[in-house]
């Protein structure tokens, strides 16, 4: 009686470990890919960029439930890509960077190494970006910023030097006392009260300087220059990266 | 074998037991409180509503709007339990009004605040009320209704002006209607305020003019009324010029058009207006730093209280203001952590703390510092020279052995170059003199002052120091007191253009806080000295809110202190603007003017999609 009551344990236990190993994990890992890049649709380059600028939005659409959408960072180069997505059907936008709103959301069937290029038109281009320095360790920046649409362009919010000593320069990757100490305050003031110190009839939008002292002597430093905006995302524009190296004394 | 029979005995006795109990005990249960006990007398009512207004959205001391901790019985936010001694993790620490623990601008994702179980509660005292007429009378009935309007609306203002709109629920849903039913979907922003302002006027008109502590009555809900149609107001009027695109917005779920904005602020200043002359700004003592200090703490009989938060020891709900406000210094336990800015003080106008040469001025005293400021911030802040239960505010960086040329040239010195003392502790000595303040400055920890000041305003300064320990502060919480509803109209009025109404509530707030009166005011100045009469009292990030101005203000911001300095040779002080010394960053994403809809109650409900802009 007793080695029967242990050999029907013996079965029921063993009928319930089956059975609880029966459903497997068959759904697939994140292998999908997504790249692209985020071309200035006035010129056909990259968009300046930054980490923590521009991002590619997605929304999958196959999914049971309504997703949380998720981001994909750009880079300072203006491209982007993420290698650990779900395969599937998303809807994708750029969002949160300097450029006229995209509206008409793309959809994408994302799978391996899915390949994708967005235009946008950025609210300015900001070009003929240069440097001196004055006084040994004072930098002068010259640039031009030259929206290509002007009707109903945000205002603006401030514009500022971004500095930094390592290659990697953006609104968050700087030395703040060289960069958002030196900013200037816009306070909502239109693109058309912006002064334009260049008198060349030729160079399309407004030229303007900012002057950057007490740089530390002997190093070298990556400098651009950013435009903000009061769009939603207080989103940038932004230059070119030069290198300026300040000599000691 | 034996013992098979046993258990065959065994089962059979216990199943005809059961089976034979159970017709005995086909009776209601008597763990349950039916709804007859509840709603049919006044003593079941009452400890039904009391359990209401415990979870009322009322940002306190205990208030923590990071959304760290909490459970079923002590939610994230809003706190209720025994032991939420961290005071200093408030709002004003976020937005730079202080600066303390948190990192930065940390809390604009909020702590998912989806209050449903409670107005769910209320609907079901809403729908039940009127089936006992006969035990409570109907005079009784209709001014319990009017309460639970009240209790209704101030937990859709809790939600309003967080989220925008949200499902507006008005009777207790069953949960065996269709899922569909089940999942309702948001209302538009402009619809939630209107509700919540219809059911304030369902509040005013059916209550009594006055009610026991705690518990609300007409002019209560009038002062809801006016804090929540300013809020509205502002929604209307600023949030249609600085907003965030999105879904959520063209449709209506965030958002109020702009011309809605002068019928809001008329609603403010109406329901101000209802409270004038049944209430007055505290003025016993003619002494106006000691009055004001005492505002705060004279909570029996003062005319200015309009609604408060009561806190006791014996059933474990105190709070903790008073041992973490001050330093352990003049406590028995524990420790500060959050410290008003420079920025904050200087609301009050430049701190002169220089000759006109540049150099800074010298002071034989620490408390010389203090000449001339308006007693109002005086009896807000604790400033260097303060005493508190029998001890010295005794703020000090460091010591400087000699001290030439100008404040600002010394303040933008590197560190490594500056000539000055600093030290680990308080028991470094430098020629005798000990080197940093027993209340700091100092960065070896969080529990000395980062900025050179400490919160004054409701700090019980007549307790002794040994009773000064956690979770044993008792003075209420003033959710609602004549001085901001002065101010709420005083605002209100400006926007409507009728600015003698502003200038006059304006110069009574200012006469009671000892500053001099205007002879005319703005909307900046309306909105400054809101910022000075209510500072530290949980109003100020809802402003920066509600004008659309924290992205602005919060750019990038970092906030400055007072550091005073002892000079060795000369024997004085000095006092410096430097950086605060956590160095904290602000920035404000505009999107947080909209806190998230809970991720949790997205997937529950899809129907509250399209969640609100960027997010």
């Amino acid at each position: 009686m007793k080695k029967q009551i242990s050999r029907l344990l013996l079965l029921g236990i063993s009928v319930l470990a089956v059975s609880a190993c029966t459903k497997t994990d068959n759904y697939e890992g994140p292998n999908a890919s997504f790249e692209g890049r985020i071309i200035d649709a006035t010129t056909g380059e990259n968009l300046q960029s930054e980490t923590g600028s521009t991002q590619i939005r997605l929304e999958q659409q196959d999914w049971e439930t309504t997703a949380s959408p998720q981001t994909i960072p750009s880079k300072y180069d203006g491209t982007f890509k993420d290698t650990k997505l779900f395969k599937g059907k998303y809807k994708v936008v750029p969002t949160n960077g300097g450029f006229w709103p995209v509206y008409d959301t793309a959809t994408v069937d994302i799978g391996s190494n899915t390949q994708h290029n967005f235009e946008v038109t950025p609210y300015a281009k900001i070009t003929n970006f240069s440097s001196e320095l004055v006084d040994g360790n004072t930098l002068r920046l010259t640039f031009t910023i030259d929206p290509p649409v002007t009707a109903g362009l945000p205002t603006l919010r401030t514009i500022q030097p971004l500095v930094n000593i390592t290659s990697m320069v953006g609104t968050g990757a700087t030395i703040r006392d060289y960069s958002v100490t030196e900013r200037l305050n816009m306070n909502g003031k239109a693109f058309a009260e912006l002064p334009d110190v260049s008198t060349d009839v030729d160079v399309a939008g407004k030229t303007m300087t900012l002057e950057v002292p007490n740089l530390k002597r002997g190093t070298k430093f990556y400098v651009r220059v950013g435009v903000q905006w009061n769009d939603s995302f207080a989103s940038w524009n932004l230059s070119n990266i030069l290198e300026v190296q300040v000599p000691n004394e | 074998m034996k013992s098979i029979h046993k258990i065959i005995i065994a089962v059979a006795i216990s199943i005809g037991a059961s089976v034979t109990s159970c017709q005995r005990l086909d009776i209601p249960p008597t763990n349950i409180v039916g709804a007859d006990v509840i709603f049919g007398s006044e003593a079941g009512v009452t400890s039904y509503v009391a359990n209401l207004y415990r979870a009322l959205p009322i940002e306190d001391f205990k208030y923590r709007p990071d959304g760290n901790g909490g459970d079923n019985n002590n939610p994230p936010g809003f706190k209720r339990g025994g032991n939420d001694w961290e005071n200093f993790y408030n709002s004003a620490s976020a937005i730079g009004e202080e600066v303390g623990p948190y990192g930065g601008f940390d809390i604009g994702g909020g702590f998912g605040y989806w209050p449903y179980n409670d107005i769910r509660a209320v609907n079901i005292l809403i729908e039940e009320l009127p089936k006992h007429v006969t035990e409570l009378t109907q005079p009784r009935v209709d001014q319990l209704l009017a309460e639970g309007h009240f209790i209704r609306a101030y937990f859709y203002y809790g939600m309003a002006k967080r989220y925008g709109g949200v499902p507006i629920i008005t009777v207790p849903q069953d949960p065996a209607s269709p899922v569909s039913e089940l999942q309702v979907h948001r209302n538009k922003e402009e619809e939630v305020w209107d509700f919540i302002s219809s059911e304030l006027d369902l509040a005013i008109t059916g209550m009594s003019e006055t009610s026991e502590k705690g518990r609300a009555n007409k002019y209560v809900a009038a002062a809801l009324k006016s804090r929540a149609m300013l809020f509205a107001a502002c929604v209307a009027k600023y949030g249609s010029e600085n907003f965030v695109e999105g879904p959520a917005r063209s449709q209506g779920f965030v958002g109020i058009p702009a011309e809605k904005a002068q019928e809001y602020f008329q609603q403010a200043w109406d329901a101000a207006k209802l409270l004038e002359g049944k209430f007055d700004l505290y003025n016993a003592n003619p002494d106006k730093e000691q009055n004001y200090v005492d505002l705060f703490l004279k909570y029996d009989g003062n005319p200015e209280v309009i609604f408060v938060k009561q806190y006791s020891v014996a059933i474990g709900t105190a709070h903790s203001w008073d041992a973490t406000m001050s330093p352990r210094y003049f406590t028995a336990n524990a420790l500060s952590r959050s410290y008003p800015t420079l920025e904050t003080v200087e609301r009050w106008g430049a701190l002169n703390v220089t000759n006109p040469d540049g150099t800074p001025k010298r002071y034989s005293t620490r408390a010389e510092v203090q000449a001339g400021l308006e007693p109002r911030l005086l009896a807000s802040i604790y400033f260097p020279g303060d005493v508190l239960r029998g001890k010295e505010f005794d703020m000090q960086r460091g010591i400087y052995p000699s001290f030439s040329g100008t404040a600002a040239n010394e303040v933008a010195k590197p560190a490594n170059t500056r000539s000055y003392v600093l030290a680990g502790g308080t028991d470094v000595l430098y020629n005798g003199k000990q080197v940093i303040g027993f209340t700091g400055p100092f960065t070896g920890g969080d529990e000395l002052t980062r900025t050179g000041f400490y919160v004054r305003k409701y700090v019980d300064y007549n307790k002794a120091q040994a009773a000064v320990d956690l979770n044993r502060s008792e003075q209420p919480w003033y959710d609602f007191r004549y001085g901001e509803i002065l101010l709420n109209r005083a605002e209100a009025a400006i926007e409507l253009g009728n600015t003698s109404d502003a200038l006059e509530c304006v110069n009574k707030i200012r006469s009671r806080a000892g500053a001099s009166t205007l002879g005319s005011v703005d909307r900046d100045a309306v909105r400054l000295e809101r910022t000075k009469e209510l500072v530290f009292e949980n109003q100020y990030y809802w402003d920066l809110k509600r004008w659309r101005t924290a992205d602005v203000v919060l750019n990038n911001a970092r906030f400055k202190g007072l550091m005073p300095y002892y000079v060795f040779n000369e024997d004085k002080f000095i006092f410096l603007k430097e950086p605060e010394l956590f160095q904290r960053n602000y920035n404000f994403d505009k999107r947080f003017y909209y806190e998230p809809i809970p991720g949790g109650q997205l997937a529950l409900n899809p129907n509250l999609y399209p969640n609100n802009p960027n997010y």
